[in-house]
């Protein structure tokens, strides 16, 4: 589903991404670990099209298309999802509409005729359910006062909606209290599908108790040092990461 | 200092005027003296700080005709609100009923002439208020008796039409008793058939405790040049509210000036115009706040795209003995495009010392992590920059409280948005 090959990337003269590989599949969930700034998130958002960032050299496919080549809202209607480290507040816009639009231009890609309102609402009542989420958050701004928990509760709402094949979370259980963590994990749990991928990117074990990676890679200084399974990351839990840069560098 | 000799425009003007004036009701000497106003200001110079930003010279080298009285039918936009009066180029269509809306309605045939035609003084519009005191057709006057208090509204559609390019000089006087209530909406539209010039003027008194709700509506066609005065005073206790919306005409000048006479006198003055295509529009807002207790608030919201120009000058003056009185503008602008322009001027001056005072203005572009936020969840590009371009107005129309002008007001923006959005892209 996605193919990256030794994918460098940089913002300005600053390289970040130093020959990432990884190879994910439908149905499996990728953990992918490493210490603050070792290229989580430029790898995230390289993978949505996030401008600032020049890719210099490899590639990334995705269901056989070269997906660094799609504009950010291609890449979104064809079924990437990005969940947000820090999701943008959007004063004026607000959630039913943005939730419709982005529902329909997902519909409309893959041949589905655009929902009405009625059925948006049905829809989007069940998911609300799943993430705990109240009503009146239909007709507030897109993330407008929200809170950390909520922002995050948010992003995964979305993804319940749009159904991405490939999800992408970026430090989703950050900022995230026990409960909150719970009802996220839930979400995401409830997409785990033999047709859809997902990767969270996160540098805490804890998010993982709660969902279950099949891998776990280890990513510093821009590159995949280590990829093991969830035992891996239990060890990271315990050991840290300099052993694994260590054990890299040693080899 | 000798008399300059009138410019061609003026001299134009004053015979026509000449020609025109039999037709014309109300006392002429009055009328003369409006013109002879007129005459001695002229046509602004680019040097006149007014005007620094709007240049009148493609204006002043038209040569409109003066409309002269008429009664007959035009076609206009289906009314907002049921109850509707037209005005075609300032003359009443049809028997002006004696009250429509919440308001006495009077003509000069029925109401005194002092009301109907009172001279409006100063500012850089002063010129074109004479003007339109020596050519108006149809005065109109609306009052309100003493405690009479109406939540409908009142639509006067002011339409400007002509064979030729045409010059309409629609005047309307509004007088509020003490205690009333009213919400008065005015929709400039045009024939688009011809370059027309629209002059108008709004002059407004509010006795004490009144309450008036202006709607303004400006969506004249891409060729029209309106220039318009509302002039507005504000007794004791009575507070004036206009919502502005400013969309259309090729070149636009508002200049709303009010006077917070009376102690607790209020103002809310919001409004959004939208300078796309080759649009020139330029609102001037001016304050006195006269009394103690006084408060004004002005949120203006300005978008540019393309050609599209726009200028915003909110004053407000805080004068001596105008104790614990209140002033606050916002005034946001927002360039859609490369090559659009707004130039904003907020100005306080303040001569009293126990007062609270404030301004802000900001002129950007959309939030760059806000517009990748919505194309990541498979938004285009101009629907993105759409969304984000009606939120950044909805902040301002949110406070249009007439249902079926905010309405057409926000669809309207959303076709001028996608179609330009679309382009640019």
């Amino acid at each position: 589903m996605l193919s990256i090959r030794d994918l460098h990337a940089q913002i300005g003269v600053r390289k970040i991404l130093k020959g990432v590989n990884l190879e994910v599949k439908p149905g499996e969930v990728h953990a992918i670990m490493g210490p603050n700034g070792s290229g989580k998130s430029t790898l995230a958002s390289v993978l949505v099209g996030r401008a600032g960032y020049e890719v210099t050299k490899g590639y990334a496919h995705y269901l056989g298309d070269d997906l660094l080549a799609l504009e950010p809202e291609e890449r979104a209607r064809r079924g990437v999802f990005l969940a947000f480290q820090y999701p943008v507040e959007i004063p004026g816009v607000n959630n039913a509409y943005l939730l419709k639009a982005a529902l329909n231009a997902v519909r409309k890609q893959r041949g589905l005729p655009e929902l009405d309102a009625f059925e948006f609402l049905a829809l989007i009542k069940d998911k609300m359910k799943l993430m705990q989420m109240d009503e009146s958050f239909l007709s507030r701004g897109v993330n407008e006062g929200f809170s950390g928990g909520e922002k995050k509760r948010n992003e995964i709402l979305q993804m319940a909606v749009l159904e991405p094949r490939l999800a992408l979370l970026d430090e989703t259980d950050s900022g995230l209290d026990i409960d909150a963590l719970r009802v996220v994990a839930s979400g995401v749990n409830s997409l785990r599908s033999p047709e859809r991928a997902i990767v969270m990117v996160t540098h805490y074990q804890r998010l993982l108790d709660y969902i279950e990676p099949d891998f776990v890679h280890v990513l510093s200084d821009g590159r995949i040092l280590r990829t093991g399974d969830k035992s891996l990351a239990l060890e990271l839990e315990k050991r840290g990461y300099d052993w694994v840069k260590q054990e890299a560098s040693a080899a | 200092m000798s008399a300059m000799a009138p410019s061609p425009a003026t001299a134009h003007y004053r015979e026509a005027f000449e020609r025109l004036q039999p037709q014309l009701g109300g006392s002429a000497s009055r009328r003369a003296a409006a013109m002879q106003r007129f005459a001695e200001l002229g046509f602004p110079g680019a040097r006149e700080e007014a005007w620094k930003y709007t240049s009148l010279r493609r204006l002043e080298s038209r040569r409109f005709v003066p409309a002269a009285p008429t009664t007959s039918s035009v076609d206009v936009p289906v009314a907002f609100v049921a109850q509707r009066l037209v005005l075609a180029n300032g003359s009443p269509v049809g028997t002006v009923p004696a009250a429509l809306g919440g308001f006495t309605l009077g003509t000069l045939t029925t109401a005194s002439e002092d009301q109907l035609l009172r001279p409006v003084l100063g500012g850089g519009t002063e010129r074109f208020a004479a003007l339109n005191a020596a050519l108006s057709t149809g005065p109109l006057l609306l009052s309100t008796a003493t405690g009479q208090r109406s939540e409908d509204v009142l639509q006067l559609t002011l339409i400007t039409t002509g064979a030729g390019p045409t010059l309409a000089s629609p005047r309307v006087a509004v007088r509020m008793a003490a205690g009333s209530r009213a919400r008065l909406l005015i929709d400039h539209v045009d024939d688009g058939a011809h370059e027309h010039f629209t002059n108008a003027v709004l002059d407004i008194e509010l006795g004490a405790g009144a309450h008036l709700t202006l709607y303004r509506l400006q969506r004249q066609g891409e060729r029209a040049f309106h220039i318009e005065r509302i002039e507005t005073r504000v007794g004791e206790n009575a507070t004036f509210i206009m919502r502005d919306s400013q969309l259309g005409a090729a070149l636009a000048r508002l200049d709303t000036n009010v006077g917070l006479d009376g102690r607790a006198a209020a103002t809310e003055l919001t409004g959004v115009f939208l300078a796309d295509g080759a649009r020139h529009l330029d609102s001037h807002i001016h304050v006195g706040h006269h009394a103690i207790e006084t408060t004004s608030f002005q949120d203006y919201r300005g978008i540019a795209a393309n050609k599209g120009r726009g200028v915003f000058n909110g004053k407000a003056i805080v004068h001596e003995g105008a104790q614990k009185s209140n002033a606050r503008q916002v005034n946001r602008n927002l360039l859609l495009t490369r090559g659009a322009e707004i130039d904003t001027k907020p100005d306080l001056e303040i001569y009293a010392d126990d007062v609270q005072c404030s301004h802000g203005t900001t002129t950007g572009q959309l939030d760059p992590n806000a517009l990748f936020y919505l194309r990541s969840r498979g938004l285009s590009e101009p629907e993105a920059r759409s969304a984000l371009t009606r939120a950044f107005a909805g902040a301002v129309l949110a406070r249009v409280d007439e249902p079926a002008l905010a309405k057409y007001v926000h669809d309207e923006l959303d076709r001028r948005l996608v179609r330009l959005l679309e382009v640019a892209a």
